[in-house]
């Protein structure tokens, strides 16, 4: 069960019409190392013509670019990095961050670990695991760029999480997933049905260890690049029915969360997710969860 | 002491800088500074913590970017320069007397300088090799490149 006819079948009983999609460059301003309106105004001066991202508090569009976004003095100094404007949602979900113990979940090569750390005025600790070593020296590299101050980074399989004994306030589980056609043309030839499912698995595994990890109080927030709802709405409706977690509403782009997949009705709470299909954006999903208080 | 190798190198830009022995941790080589809340997070196991300040190999130390940005703050040997020597100087190359606005430090040839743009950010630093105060000889390069933040995209090659 593969290729584009089968994928295109899903997305159609899922309610998206699969066409083609230009993505926009993107970047986000480090606010601990400059300030928005100087960089916007540096960035025009070399060319690049930049529009604020309604839906982000620090993104911003590439309209227009004369240079490289990535090649420049203002991004090697870290006042600014490249990240997809759906991949900044997830940690603009967290609430107070400043002074809390975090952990990212495969967190190379380090977009997101850098967003939290400039969320967190470089305050508190993160803790970043990832598996694949190649992927750790790009994530290191992104923290001495960015002056990253609150970071300690582990090669580890999040799996293995519970061995550092710490809970933790926040938890970012940016899971290893399939991925979307959105800038990968051969996506439909290399993803099968069956791929989405071990993913999914391997997803569920990580929401068991994180939540483990995660303080009583804690948020975890989940996201995805994947549009397959195995390894998102059914896993979010797994988590809240096994792993003694809620949804919260989060206020964020994006169509509510799907309640009727392929057949299954899901918990209705699964519409506080956002699940954004491709377009200026590449596809993604992403929930807030909180644990549920115990009676 | 493991800060002495860093100490040792802010001292060839003529300045000291004080890190609490404590809270420096050292991996492979690799040194990085912590606080009190990231060092109890620090296990053996670890890759990176806190900020890189530099690595030690074969008897060199190679400073890291964030190292060099904390001696900036300080009253440091440094050299400004202008926008177009900031972006040849990123591109790896030497910076030549005209490029250069505005100058502190002793000025003494083969010792070492910062390389700030006109912002006062640190794009890396570079070793004095010409005469900074003879504008007539404005052709003449001053500082040689010795490492500078475009390393950050030919690491990536």
């Amino acid at each position: 069960m593969s290729g584009k006819e089968f994928f295109q079948d899903r997305y159609r009983q899922l309610g998206w019409k699969l066409r083609e999609v230009k993505l926009c460059q993107s970047i986000r301003i480090n606010n601990t190392n400059a300030k928005a309106k100087n960089i916007v105004e540096r960035l025009s001066q070399l060319g690049v013509q930049l529009e604020k991202i309604p839906f982000l508090n620090d993104g911003y569009w590439v309209v227009d670019s004369k240079v490289s976004p990535g090649a420049t003095a203002e991004y090697l100094l870290g006042l600014y990095s490249i990240q997809e404007a759906a991949a900044q949602i997830p940690v603009s979900l967290f609430r107070d961050l400043k002074g809390k113990k975090v952990l990212d979940i495969a967190a190379a090569p380090g977009g997101k670990t850098v967003q939290l750390a400039d969320a967190m005025d470089n305050t508190g600790v993160i803790v970043a695991l990832d598996v694949n070593k190649r992927r750790l020296t790009a994530l290191a590299n992104h923290l001495e760029r960015c002056h990253t101050a609150n970071t300690v980074v582990y090669l580890m399989d999040a799996r293995r999480a519970t061995a550092l004994g710490i809970k933790f306030d926040r938890v970012l589980v940016d899971a290893p997933c399939s991925g979307n056609l959105a800038g990968d043309r051969n996506w439909f030839k290399n993803r099968t049905l069956k791929d989405i499912q071990r993913n999914a698995s391997l997803q569920r595994e990580i929401l068991t260890i994180a939540n483990e990890c995660l303080s009583n109080n804690g948020e975890l927030v989940y996201s995805t690049c994947s549009l397959e709802p195995e390894e998102n709405e059914l896993n979010m409706d797994w988590s809240i029915k096994t792993l003694n977690l809620e949804l919260q509403d989060i206020d964020c782009t994006g169509t509510a969360g799907l309640t009727q997949v392929f057949g299954n009705k899901l918990d209705l709470t699964i519409t506080k997710c956002r699940r954004l299909w491709p377009d200026k954006t590449q596809g993604f999903f992403v929930a807030k969860l909180k644990k549920r208080h115990k009676q | 002491m493991k800060q002495k190798v860093i100490s040792n190198f802010t001292e060839t830009f003529g300045i000291e800088i004080s890190l609490n022995p404590n809270f420096v941790v050292e991996k492979a080589g690799r040194y990085y500074l912590v606080n009190s809340t990231l060092k109890s997070m620090v296990k053996p196991e670890y890759y990176y913590a806190g900020t890189y300040l530099g690595k030690a190999k074969g008897g060199k130390f190679f400073p890291s970017f964030n190292l060099l940005s904390i001696m900036a703050k300080k009253d440091v040997s440094r050299v400004i320069v202008d926008w177009k020597t900031a972006w040849l100087f990123i591109c790896g190359r030497d910076i030549l007397l005209r490029g250069v606005l505005r100058f502190f430090g002793s000025g003494k040839k083969h010792t070492n300088v910062l390389v700030l743009n006109e912002f006062g950010e640190c794009l890396g630093f570079g070793r004095i090799v010409g005469n900074m105060s003879d504008r007539s000889r404005l052709d003449d390069f001053v500082v040689r490149n010795v490492s500078d933040v475009g390393d950050f995209l030919r690491r990536e090659r």
